[in-house]
C-alpha cells in the first residue's frame, strides 16, 4: 500500500480547487468588465499577472511563516507579537522592492513596444495594488493562520490557495482603481 | 504578574530567542530573491498575454477564464512539486521510477484534478458570462480552451517538477528551495503560452 493513493489525493485537494475557481472566476469577470480598456492599454494587461502574483506570493509566505510560528505555539496573541510585527514588515519590504522593479521594467517594456502610457499610470498603478495587498491580502493572511491554528486546518492546503486567491481578486480590483483615478478611458 | 506584564515579558523571550530566525532583514534576505526572480516570469507571461488582444477580442468569455487557468499551476502544480519535495524527503522517492507508485500516484492525481477543475472552470465561465450578460463564445470553446491548455501545462509542468526535485536532491539542494519557485515562475508562462495556442487553434475551429 503507498502512502500516496490517487483516492486520497483527489478527495484531498479538489474542494479548495472548487472555492478557488470561483474567486479566479469572479476575478475573470471584473476584467471582463474592464476588457475593452485592458485591450485599448496592453501594458496593463502586462502589469495584470505580476501584480496579481505579488500580493499573492508576499502573503502566502507571510501566511505560511505566521501558521507554522502559531502551530509552534510562540504566541497566540496578534497584536504587539513580534513574529507577526516582523513578518509582516518583511513582506510589506519586499512587496514594494519586486513592485518598483516591476514597474521600471514594465515601463522600458512599454517604451520599447510604443504602448505610450505614462509612468505615472505605471508606477501609480503597481503602488495601489501593494498598498491593498498590504491592507487587505495580509489580513486574511493573518487571520487564516491564526483561524487555521484554532480550527486545526492544514496550512498548506487552505490558507495558501486562500490567500493566493485573495491576492488575485485584490490586484484586480486595484487594477479597476488605477483606471478609475488616472481616467483612463477608451479613446 | 499581571496578564500585561507577561505579555511584555513573553514579547522580551520571543524577540531574544527568534532574533535571527525572524528578524526582518533576514526573512526579506530569504524571499527577495526568490520574488524577484518569480515577478519576472510573471512579466513574460503579461508580455505574451498583451499579445493576445486580438484573441481576447475574437472570443468573447476568454478573459474569464484566464486567471482560473492560471490559478491551477498555481494551486495543482505548486502543490504537486512541494509533495514530491516531501516525499523524497521521507525516502519514498529517490529516483525517477515510473513503476514508483509513490511518484505516478501524485503526478496521475494532479492531472485528474487538472481534468475536473479545468472542465468545471470553463463550464462555470461559460454559464457565469452569459448570465450576467457578458457574453460567450460558447460553451464548447470555452471547456477546449480551459480543458487543453490547463492539461498540456499540468504535464509539462509534473515532469518538470518531477526531474527538478529529484534533481536538486541528487544535486545536494534541498528540493523544497528549489522546485517551488521555480514552478511559480514558469508555471505562469507556460499557462499562458498554452492558453495563447490553443485560443488559436480554436478560432480555426
Amino acid at each position: 500500500m503507498s502512502y500516496y493513493t490517487i483516492n486520497g489525493l483527489v478527495k484531498g485537494g479538489l474542494p479548495i480547487l472548487i472555492v478557488t475557481c470561483f474567486m479566479a472566476i469572479v476575478v475573470g469577470l471584473l476584467l471582463s468588465y474592464q476588457e475593452d480598456i485592458l485591450i485599448e492599454y496592453p501594458t496593463l494587461l502586462i502589469l495584470m499577472p505580476v501584480l496579481l502574483k505579488i500580493g499573492g506570493d508576499t502573503g502566502s509566505m507571510l501566511g505560511s511563516r505566521l501558521s507554522s510560528a502559531f502551530h509552534l505555539g510562540l504566541s497566540r496573541r496578534i497584536l504587539n507579537n513580534p513574529v507577526v510585527k516582523n513578518s509582516v514588515l518583511a513582506a510589506i519590504i519586499v512587496a514594494l522592492i519586486s513592485s518598483a522593479f516591476v514597474s521600471v521594467v514594465v515601463y522600458f517594456i512599454n517604451f520599447a513596444f510604443d504602448y505610450n502610457t505614462s509612468a505615472l499610470v505605471i508606477f501609480g498603478t503597481s503602488f495601489i495594488v501593494v498598498l491593498l495587498d498590504i491592507f487587505i491580502v495580509y489580513t486574511t493572511a493573518i487571520g487564516f493562520s491564526a483561524l487555521s491554528h484554532k480550527v486545526g486546518l492544514d496550512p498548506d492546503d487552505v490558507v495558501i490557495p486562500v490567500v493566493a486567491s485573495m491576492g488575485d481578486l485584490v490586484g484586480v480590483i486595484g487594477i479597476m482603481i488605477s483606471i478609475l483615478i488616472f481616467g483612463l478611458a477608451l479613446i | 504578574m499581571s496578564r500585561r506584564e507577561y505579555e511584555d515579558a513573553e514579547s522580551e523571550f520571543v524577540e531574544h530567542f527568534l532574533g535571527e530566525y525572524a528578524s526582518v532583514s533576514s526573512i526579506v534576505k530569504e524571499a527577495l530573491p526568490f520574488e524577484l526572480v518569480a515577478v519576472v516570469g510573471g512579466i513574460v507571461s503579461g508580455v505574451i498575454l498583451s499579445g493576445m488582444t486580438h484573441e481576447l477580442e475574437l472570443i468573447p468569455g476568454l478573459i474569464v477564464i484566464v486567471p482560473g487557468v492560471m490559478g491551477l499551476r498555481g494551486n495543482i502544480s505548486s502543490t504537486l512539486g512541494s509533495r514530491l519535495s516531501s516525499a523524497i524527503h521521507m525516502g519514498l522517492i529517490t529516483k525517477i521510477d515510473y513503476k514508483n507508485k509513490e511518484l505516478t500516484n501524485n503526478i496521475i492525481s494532479s492531472m485528474i484534478l487538472t481534468v475536473i477543475v479545468s472542465i468545471f472552470l470553463g463550464v462555470l465561465g461559460h454559464y457565469i458570462s452569459v448570465f450576467l450578460g457578458f457574453g460567450s463564445s460558447g460553451l464548447m470553446k470555452l471547456v477546449l480552451i480551459s480543458l487543453l491548455s490547463g492539461f498540456f501545462s499540468g504535464l509539462i509542468l509534473s515532469f518538470v517538477s518531477a526531474y527538478l526535485s529529484i534533481g536538486a536532491f541528487r544535486f545536494g539542494f534541498d528540493p523544497d528551495n528549489i522546485v517551488t519557485p521555480a514552478i511559480a515562475t514558469i508555471g505562469d508562462i507556460i499557462s499562458v503560452m498554452m492558453i495563447f495556442i490553443f485560443a488559436r487553434g480554436v478560432l480555426l475551429l
